[in-house]
C-alpha cells in the first residue's frame, strides 16, 4: 500500500469553494471525465447532504503494463460525499469499482473553513495493488506518481470554476 | 455539465444539474450563518423547496440512470461497492489528525 497526503489553502470561503468543487465537471483540466451521474442524494435529519455519484474516467495504462489483464482503459469510480453546511465541512471519498485487483485507489478529500474564513483542503490517497507477478510495487508507485501529477490539474480545474462563480455573481441579475 | 453514462439520460441530467446547482448555491450560503436553533426549520424549508422545484426531474433522471445501469450490468458491481453510503458513518481513524 502506498499513501500520499497533501493540504492546500484556498483564499475563498467555504461555501464558494464547496460549490466549485461540486460543479467541477466538466472543465478543460478534466477532459478524461467521460460521464458523471448522481445516483443517490438525500438530506439527512441533521441537515447534511449525502450524495453518491458514478463517474466514468478514461485511464491511461503505462506502456509496460500487460494489457491482457485489463479489459479496457476506462474506469468506473464511486464518489460519496457529505456536505455539512453547519459544521462547514465537506467530506468526499472516491474509489474505483473495476480492476481493483490490479489497483485499488481510495481518495479522501475534506474541505474545512478556517478561522480566517479561508478554506483548507486536505487530500489523502491510498493505493493498493494485489497484482503480484513482481509488479505490485511498480503499479503502486506508478499510481502515486500519476496521482501527484493529477492533483495539481484537479486544483486548477476547481480554481477555474471558482473564477466563473465569482464572475457570475458580479453580473446584475 | 458532463454527460450521463447513457446518452438518452443526458437531457434529463442537464435539467436536473441546472436545477440542483441553483438550489445548492442558495442552500449553502445562508446555511452557514444559521444558528443551531434555526437549522432544523431551515433544512426542512430547503428540502421542501428542492422537492417543489427539482423533485420531478430528479425522479425522472434517477429512473433513467437506474434503467441504463441495469441494462449495462453495472448495477451489481455498484451495489456491492456501496451497500452503505460509507460517509453516513464517519470513516474511522482515516480522516482524523492533520
Amino acid at each position: 500500500m502506498k499513501f500520499f497526503s497533501q493540504s492546500f489553502l484556498y483564499d475563498d470561503n467555504w461555501p464558494i469553494v464547496s460549490l466549485a468543487y461540486f460543479l467541477r465537471y466538466p472543465n478543460p483540466y478534466a477532459s478524461h471525465v467521460l460521464s458523471c451521474d448522481v445516483i443517490s442524494r438525500e438530506q439527512t435529519p441533521t441537515g447534511t447532504l449525502l450524495t453518491t455519484r458514478l463517474i466514468l474516467k478514461r485511464g491511461n495504462l503505462p506502456r509496460w503494463f500487460p494489457k491482457q489483464f485489463v479489459s479496457r482503459a476506462e474506469s468506473w469510480l464511486v464518489e460519496e460525499s457529505e456536505v455539512d453546511p453547519y459544521g462547514k465541512i465537506v467530506k468526499c471519498r472516491t474509489r474505483n469499482l473495476d480492476n481493483v485487483k490490479v489497483m485499488r485507489v481510495e481518495e479522501l478529500v475534506e474541505f474545512r473553513q478556517t478561522e480566517e474564513s479561508k478554506t483548507l483542503q486536505h487530500t489523502e490517497v491510498r493505493i493498493t495493488s494485489g497484482f503480484g507477478w513482481g509488479l505490485t510495487k511498480r503499479i503502486e508507485t506508478y499510481g502515486i506518481t500519476k496521482f501527484k501529477q493529477n492533483i495539481q490539474r484537479s486544483r486548477e480545474g476547481v480554481h477555474l470554476i471558482l473564477g466563473l462563480i465569482r464572475q457570475s455573481r458580479l453580473q446584475p441579475m | 455539465m458532463a454527460s450521463s453514462l447513457s446518452p438518452e439520460c443526458t437531457p434529463l441530467k442537464t435539467t436536473y444539474d441546472t436545477c440542483f446547482n441553483a438550489w445548492f448555491e442558495g442552500y449553502l450560503e445562508p446555511a452557514v450563518s444559521k444558528t443551531p436553533a434555526e437549522r432544523t426549520a431551515y433544512s426542512k424549508e430547503k428540502a421542501d423547496e428542492f422537492e417543489q422545484k427539482c423533485g420531478k426531474v430528479w425522479k425522472d433522471y434517477k429512473a433513467c440512470v437506474q434503467n441504463a445501469m441495469k441494462a449495462s450490468g453495472l448495477e451489481g458491481a455498484l451495489q456491492q461497492a456501496r451497500d452503505e453510503h460509507s460517509l453516513a458513518v464517519p470513516p474511522k481513524a482515516e480522516s482524523s489528525g492533520h
